[in-house]
């Protein structure tokens, strides 16, 4: 099996002394201790302001612990991605941010998309999944 | 001005033919620009042992700014490889965080419409006479409708807050956004106790209807022993 770690690290001076949040896991397939996620798609996209694309092309297996990393390369600050989920705002990535989520593709409609605003955004994503549901030619 | 990080690393030595290492860094600022957040809902653990399976909501689009810069920390608290949360936008579920998972994403907070309504305390009111709304029950010190309109004012309801205008004019605004229906069914709760033949009365001037948000943040654990999440929200300014 793969072994694929996820960590983040969370810092911030805000508060009256200085936070540090740390997390760690090991991406699993669904309900195991044993079995890494062992495929994975990952890539760089330009996408112009405008339409709203899907991310993800395929179709991975649905109720699954798929793992999603988007990341906004854009480094004007007033440029975002609108990320939504069947047609559920999630949220926006500015310049700069990046997102992390268990992504369930239940069906076609569970897809993730995204929308361009501001100009070209430039995004990276990587999903770590368990297997798709591959496009016949 | 205070700094706010959040800091992945992706790693992996044998899922590729070579090393993977990932790391990146986000300055959480407010949208559009380069302020860093001011506000930070501080680390929580919430426990969930329900049978049968309850979701809750774990964080409210009302608590945020719409369309703000906001990120939301979840994690998975269990050890027990099957157990796991279902975490959901309004009614979209985006997926299962599985024992120790956790996750970080942006948050549209898309908030509604918080009802509004205004009463008029008016007639003629008699000392001991009460007025009672979302539980709250508020007794008649005077038989002077400018001073009974201030202590409906000046109490504190679970479900509402208050404003007062003109000495006799109460505005009862909810304090979460929903749909309640009508505003006939809202403000029909005011219940005027009247002795003595009085004819105290607390008519409804104006209303509006609310509406309800759109993207609270729900989870739902998948077995009814006990499951805890641990969790944190940033809030960025539109």
């Amino acid at each position: 099996m793969a072994t694929t770690t996820a960590a983040v690290t969370l810092t911030s001076d805000l508060l009256s002394d200085a936070m540090s949040v740390t997390a760690s896991t090991t991406c699993m397939k669904a309900g195991t201790t044993a079995d890494g996620l062992d495929q994975l798609e990952y890539a760089v996209v330009e996408i112009a302001t405008g339409d709203e694309y899907d991310l993800i092309c395929s179709t991975p297996t649905a109720s699954k612990a798929s793992k999603l990393y988007v990341k906004n390369h854009s480094i004007d600050e007033t440029y975002f991605v609108a990320i939504t989920q069947n047609a559920q705002a999630i949220g926006k990535l500015y310049g700069g941010d990046w997102m992390f989520i268990p992504a369930d593709f239940h069906d076609a409609a569970g897809d993730i998309a995204i929308t361009s605003n501001g100009g070209t955004n430039k995004i990276e994503y990587a999903l770590f999944h368990e297997g798709t549901v591959l496009t016949a030619t | 001005m205070a700094t706010t990080t959040a800091t992945i690393t992706l790693s992996s030595t044998d899922l590729l033919s070579d090393e993977l290492a990932l790391t990146t860094t986000a300055t959480l600022t407010d949208a559009g620009n380069a302020t860093g957040i001011t506000s930070i809902g501080g680390l929580g653990r919430t426990n969930f042992t329900n049978n049968p399976i309850q979701s809750k909501v774990i964080y409210r689009s009302d608590d945020a700014t719409t369309d703000g810069a906001n990120k939301v920390y979840l994690k998975n608290l269990s050890t027990v490889a099957t157990q796991f949360f279902t975490v959901l936008i309004d009614q979209q579920e985006m997926g299962r965080l599985y024992a120790g998972d956790w996750c970080l994403f942006p948050w549209a907070a898309t908030g509604g419409v918080k009802e509004v309504f205004t009463t008029t305390i008016g007639g003629t009111w008699v000392v001991g006479e009460t007025f009672e709304f979302d539980g709250v029950l508020i007794t008649a010190s005077s038989t002077d409708v400018n001073v009974i309109a201030p202590q409906v004012n000046n109490a504190y309801y679970p479900n509402w807050t208050t404003t007062i205008a003109n000495d006799d004019e109460v505005t009862f605004t909810a304090r979460h956004s929903m749909d309640a229906g009508t505003v006939v069914t809202a403000t029909a709760d005011i219940v005027i106790v009247q002795t003595g033949g009085s004819d105290a009365t607390a008519v409804v001037s104006a209303a509006a209807m609310g509406t309800a948000t759109s993207s609270d943040i729900l989870v739902v654990p998948s077995v009814v022993t006990t499951m805890d999440l641990e969790h944190m929200v940033f809030k960025g300014k539109a």
